[in-house]
């Protein structure tokens, strides 16, 4: 490799290993000197060239192919859900079967009794925690709830997958649990089996409140219709 | 290991190691952050659904990039441009106006590659941020390698023109 060849070569890729190119650049000064600047002025492209992207950029797109999923898989139910209808009807008219759904507010006071020791915690988890919880689920929060929360779990209750959480208060616990996918038409407060709650269509779900006491329902309810809306 | 988690894992992988190279090549591609965040989600989101063609995990990166610039090309056939080309876009040019946050090396060379002509700009970044090789992107652009290797000195030359540093011997050592 002569100089001129040397140097067409240092033009198109300054960094090239070949043999010619290593060879020439030990023997010849001046295209030594020639190779060490074009490194720099790699080395100075290199750093222009190195854009720093969001350090959310990988959650976000892991969170995008979740729900895309989640998405596809609700289509692939809803055709399976329509076969399985059918067969349900043949067989409720076969058995004079009555199908009598159960409603989001019984279910889940019925989860709560099952997991009686959330609601013995109290130390606090991080907000990243329960960023990711709703992530899990396929729902990037806009904003974290300023109170404090003591348990998150992503709890199926009956068929519907959710985010179950407490938050304490001053009258006592507050059992938090977003139904992903299911929407109540409106808000309602209930009473059942000696709990008060309250049930909200929030995002594309629902968000359920549970306490004895419903004192603390209207900040809680405003901190997360914030979080899950912005 | 059930297939589908294993396929999920493959992914996830590649997400946290090659969604900031991604960004870095869609962002100088683009010109534009936000944009340059949906083309590496939506790439992502195509390499998903054909994640079974990829047959060497050494050839991700060559791979996702090259589904990233059909994504790029299909946003502008969808939208015919919202948003304006890099070779429009107005930049100051730093080199008179530094200001304390855009100061140093790094703001002077980022005008100089935005003001590039993108047909030495995408060899370029083909070459540095891609790893590709002559002939992959003779390849990947459909050119010949000698073009590419013309494009990449050039890309070079230009730019050290642009930055001042006028470079007398890439004149004398103009590739025929």
């Amino acid at each position: 490799m002569n100089c001129l060849e040397f140097r067409r070569q240092l033009g198109v890729d300054p960094l090239s290993s070949g043999a010619d190119f290593v060879g020439h650049r030990q023997e010849c000064a001046r295209c030594a000197e020639a190779a060490a600047r074009a490194v720099e002025f790699e080395a100075a492209l290199r750093r222009a060239l190195n854009v720093a992207p969001s350090t959310q950029l990988a959650e976000s797109i892991l969170l995008a192919q979740a729900t895309q999923q989640q998405r596809g898989r609700r289509i692939w139910i809803r055709r399976g859900g329509l076969l399985a209808l059918a067969a349900m009807l043949v067989l409720a008219v076969g058995v004079g079967m009555r199908v009598e759904a159960s409603p989001l507010s019984a279910q889940a006071v019925e989860h709560l009794r099952g997991e009686p020791e959330a609601l013995t915690l109290s130390q606090p988890v991080p907000a990243e925690s329960v960023r990711e919880a709703f992530a899990k689920r396929g729902i990037a929060l806009r904003h974290d709830v300023s109170g404090e929360v003591v348990f998150v779990g992503c709890c199926p209750m009956g068929r519907h997958p959710t985010v179950h959480m407490v938050m304490p208060g001053n009258t006592g616990p507050v059992t938090v649990i977003y139904v992903v996918d299911d929407r109540a038409k409106q808000s309602e407060d209930f009473q059942r089996d000696g709990w008060r709650g309250r049930s909200v269509p929030l995002g594309n779900g629902t968000l359920i409140l549970l306490a004895r006491d419903s004192g603390q329902f209207d900040r809680i309810e405003a901190e997360w219709r914030t979080a899950l809306q912005g | 290991m059930s297939a589908v988690n294993s396929k999920q894992r493959q992914f996830d992988a590649l997400v946290r190691s090659l969604s900031g190279d991604l960004f870095r090549y869609a962002y100088w591609l683009c010109g534009d952050e936000a944009l340059a965040h949906d083309l590496v989600q939506e790439t992502f989101l195509r390499a998903w659904r054909a994640l079974g063609d990829l047959r060497e995990t050494n050839a991700a990166k060559a791979w996702l990039i090259t589904i990233l610039r059909r994504e790029h090309a299909r946003l502008y056939e969808r939208k015919a441009p919202q948003f304006s080309d890099v070779s429009e876009i107005d930049i100051p040019d730093e080199r008179d106006t530094v200001q304390p946050e855009s100061a140093g090396e790094d703001a002077v060379i980022r005008a100089a590659i935005h003001r590039l002509d993108p047909k030495y700009r995408e060899p370029l970044l083909m070459q540095v941020l891609g790893g590709f090789s002559c002939e992959e992107i003779a390849r990947e652009l459909n050119i010949s390698a000698a073009a590419v290797m013309t494009q990449l000195f050039r890309a070079r030359q230009k730019l050290k023109v642009m930055l001042g540093d006028g470079n007398k011997e890439a004149n004398v050592y103009e590739l025929s």
